[in-house]
């Protein structure tokens, strides 16, 4: 029972297993500990998949935006470089994080004489001189002065 | 000797301001901003570095007091208690006056802590030295359990994440004979060494930040932090008949950053109910009392050294942000463990001396200035977050000298996170499991090389006996607080029923 069998060229399969058995046994205690207590509280097991994984009125657009917005940039970077997708995708970043809705007031504020003095319109504004800006800063900061490899 | 001029000042300030702005913008922490500014770290050498590096660690812990005085959010999870005094104080016109109290009793407890890391550590790396494979192996067992131990109420769910960071950290080639486990055929390339640890840290410390916050709609809230019309103005008397209080309290702070995995808002909450235990006045806690708020901030910047000294002795990081710091050795080439400091003394004098500048560039940027400072917390965390994902896609990226590989990873880990977020299980034991995994391996197959597969030599050496024990106690220590907590859970639950 104290002993593991080793062997040089097995060697790299003694540990994983042991710890997976940890991890085997400490999730049938978490089960345990979960019957266990539904009993004693005389709720269903299974009531845990009627409870909110999100928060209520979750973001939609925010959450699943900020996940594919960066899958987009990793594939946009090998695409157009480093500086450009930076560029292209902190934009996008701002304009979600800041809200979408400013998009649609954009093309009657281009029309009218004042753009700068709709909220939206500067807003977008914004999100571009800060995309711009920082990307740029970015890549010259790291790429250039401190020679940090960029994508 | 240490290198220090010019660049090194510069790096502390720097460090130290944007720590700062990361501590005082609630859900973005010292861990973050350590993770995120760890590329930067490649154009410097290791000892320049850890300017930078320490300042955003001391300026990231110390910046939580400025939203927690000012509005009773903590922007740290170590200035939990900071608001229950600081804030009240804030609402009567002592806001300026709070924050120059916090930023003392935080300098104080920085000065406390790294004399605790200067006496501490040198004679625990001497006796660690002394350690075989098998009592290496028992330590970071050892670091497991207690993770278990401080898992209030969740002691299960704490040791399981533990492993799973272990086994997450097998992932790839075994040194000893070059063979890969546990990896797909179709990621045999870019898995053959496992997951880098910088992805890993910035998936689970940044991105998961960054979805938490894209879930509830990144509201913002505008904060009136204008300090100018004071009622009371801070002196340094306010701090007489304090001295007991910084000193236990920035012990406490220490002590608890030792421990693995407890983290900040433990020390805040131990030092606060231990001020208040000690006080002959507990009923004026909670109302505007120095005292708690000497207490809370003097502990968490305590943390800091305190969470160092396992670090430098036994290559077993305290907390997150330590953790982030493995990353910057590791960077570098240097291995953290007992051998570190007869190794690298250049290093470990860098580091106290990097401790003791941080802490004064940190007193001096925050406590004159505080009027302005304080306005940091209106900045647009929707403006922020975009240039946080362009660093960690720097960061990750460059981790491996440029693999876009690890960009996936650091997505694929902050998802990850996020999912255990949601089912609750704790990333920092997951983290320390992950940093420790491979060594744990090794120990282990170091152990029973020797004895042809016998596992009876965990049990033969004095010095074995002596881990054992503290495991033991350790784990009927957790069971026993794990209950504990549970009842007392349940009892807050009927009581509420009661009353309602």
């Amino acid at each position: 029972m104290f002993t593991v069998s080793y062997k040089p060229s097995t060697s790299h399969w003694i540990f994983p297993p042991i710890i997976m058995w940890i991890l085997g046994i400490l999730f049938a205690i978490m089960l345990i500990l979960k019957i266990i207590r539904c009993k004693k509280s005389g709720t269903p097991f299974f009531g845990f998949l009627k409870s909110r994984i999100f928060v209520e009125n979750w973001d939609k657009a925010r959450l699943i935006g900020t996940v594919l917005l960066f899958v987009l940039y990793i594939v946009f970077m090998d695409i157009i470089g480093f500086l450009a997708a930076s560029i292209v995708f902190v934009f996008c970043y701002n304009v979600l994080y800041a809200g979408i809705g400013q998009l649609k007031e954009i093309p009657a504020a281009v029309k009218s004489r004042a753009p700068l003095k709709n909220a939206a319109f500067r807003s977008v504004l914004i999100s571009l001189v800060m995309a711009v800006v920082f990307s740029t800063l970015i890549w010259f900061l790291f790429g250039q002065v401190f020679r940090i490899t960029l994508p | 000797m240490f290198d220090f001029g010019v660049t090194q000042l510069i790096m502390t300030f720097t460090g130290v301001v944007v720590g700062v702005i990361f501590g005082s913008l609630p859900g973005m922490t010292a861990t973050m901003a350590i993770a995120v500014f760890l590329p930067l770290t490649y154009a410097y050498d290791l000892t320049t570095s850890l300017y930078l590096l320490l300042g955003l660690y001391v300026g990231g812990i110390s910046g939580g007091l400025i939203p927690a005085i000012l509005v009773n959010i903590p922007g740290t999870p170590s200035s939990i208690c900071t608001g229950f005094d600081g804030h009240p104080m804030a609402k009567r016109g002592e806001g300026a006056r709070a924050l120059r109290i916090g930023i003392t009793a935080s300098l104080i407890g920085g000065f406390v802590s790294l004399a605790a890391l200067w006496l501490f550590t040198p004679p625990l790396a001497r006796l660690a030295i002394k350690f075989s494979a098998i009592e290496k192996f028992l330590i970071i067992l050892f670091a497991l359990s207690v993770i278990a131990a401080l898992s209030k109420g969740n002691m299960v769910t704490g040791v399981f994440a533990g492993f799973l960071g272990v086994l997450v950290a097998l992932i790839g080639q075994f040194a000893d004979n070059n063979k890969v486990r546990m990896v797909p055929r179709f990621l045999m390339v870019e898995l053959r060494n496992g997951f880098s640890l910088l992805p890993v840290l910035i998936g689970l410390f940044a991105i998961v930040q960054i979805l938490q916050e894209a879930e509830t709609g990144m509201k913002e809230e505008h904060i009136d932090a204008d300090l100018s019309n004071a009622t009371r103005k801070f002196s340094f008397r306010d701090l007489k008949g304090q001295g007991v209080n910084l000193i236990r309290s920035a012990i406490t702070g220490t002590f608890t950053g030792t421990l693995p995995g407890v983290g900040g808002s433990a020390a805040s909450l131990l030092s606060y109910s231990q001020a208040k235990n000690f006080s002959k006045h507990p009923e004026k806690f909670g109302t505007g009392c120095v005292d708690g708020l000497v207490a809370s901030e003097a502990a968490n910047n305590g943390l800091t050294g305190g969470a160092l000294i396992p670090l430098l002795s036994l290559g077993i990081p305290g907390d997150s942000t330590t953790a982030v710091l493995v990353g910057a050795f590791m960077l570098q080439g240097i291995q953290v463990g007992p051998l570190f400091i007869t190794n690298n003394i250049g290093i470990w004098q860098t580091i106290l001396f990097g401790l003791l500048i941080a802490n004064i560039v940190m007193f001096i940027v925050m406590f004159y200035p505080i009027k302005y400072i304080a306005k940091v917390i209106n900045l647009p965390k929707h403006r922020i977050y975009p240039v946080i994902i362009l660093l960690c896609v720097v960061g990750s990226y460059s981790a491996n000298n440029g693999n876009m590989f690890d960009v996936w990873a650091t997505l694929l880990f902050g998802v990850l996170g996020y999912i255990f977020f949601k089912i609750k299980l704790p990333a920092v034991p997951f983290l320390i499991g992950f940093i420790l995994g491979r060594d744990l391996e090794k120990y282990f197959v170091d152990s029973i090389k020797g004895s042809g597969g016998s596992l009876i030599n965990f049990f033969t050496r004095p010095m074995a006996w002596v881990i054992w024990v503290l495991i033991f106690v350790s784990i009927g220590w957790a069971i026993y607080d794990d209950r504990r907590e549970k009842r007392r859970a349940r009892m807050n639950g009927q009581s509420q029923k009661g009353g309602s």
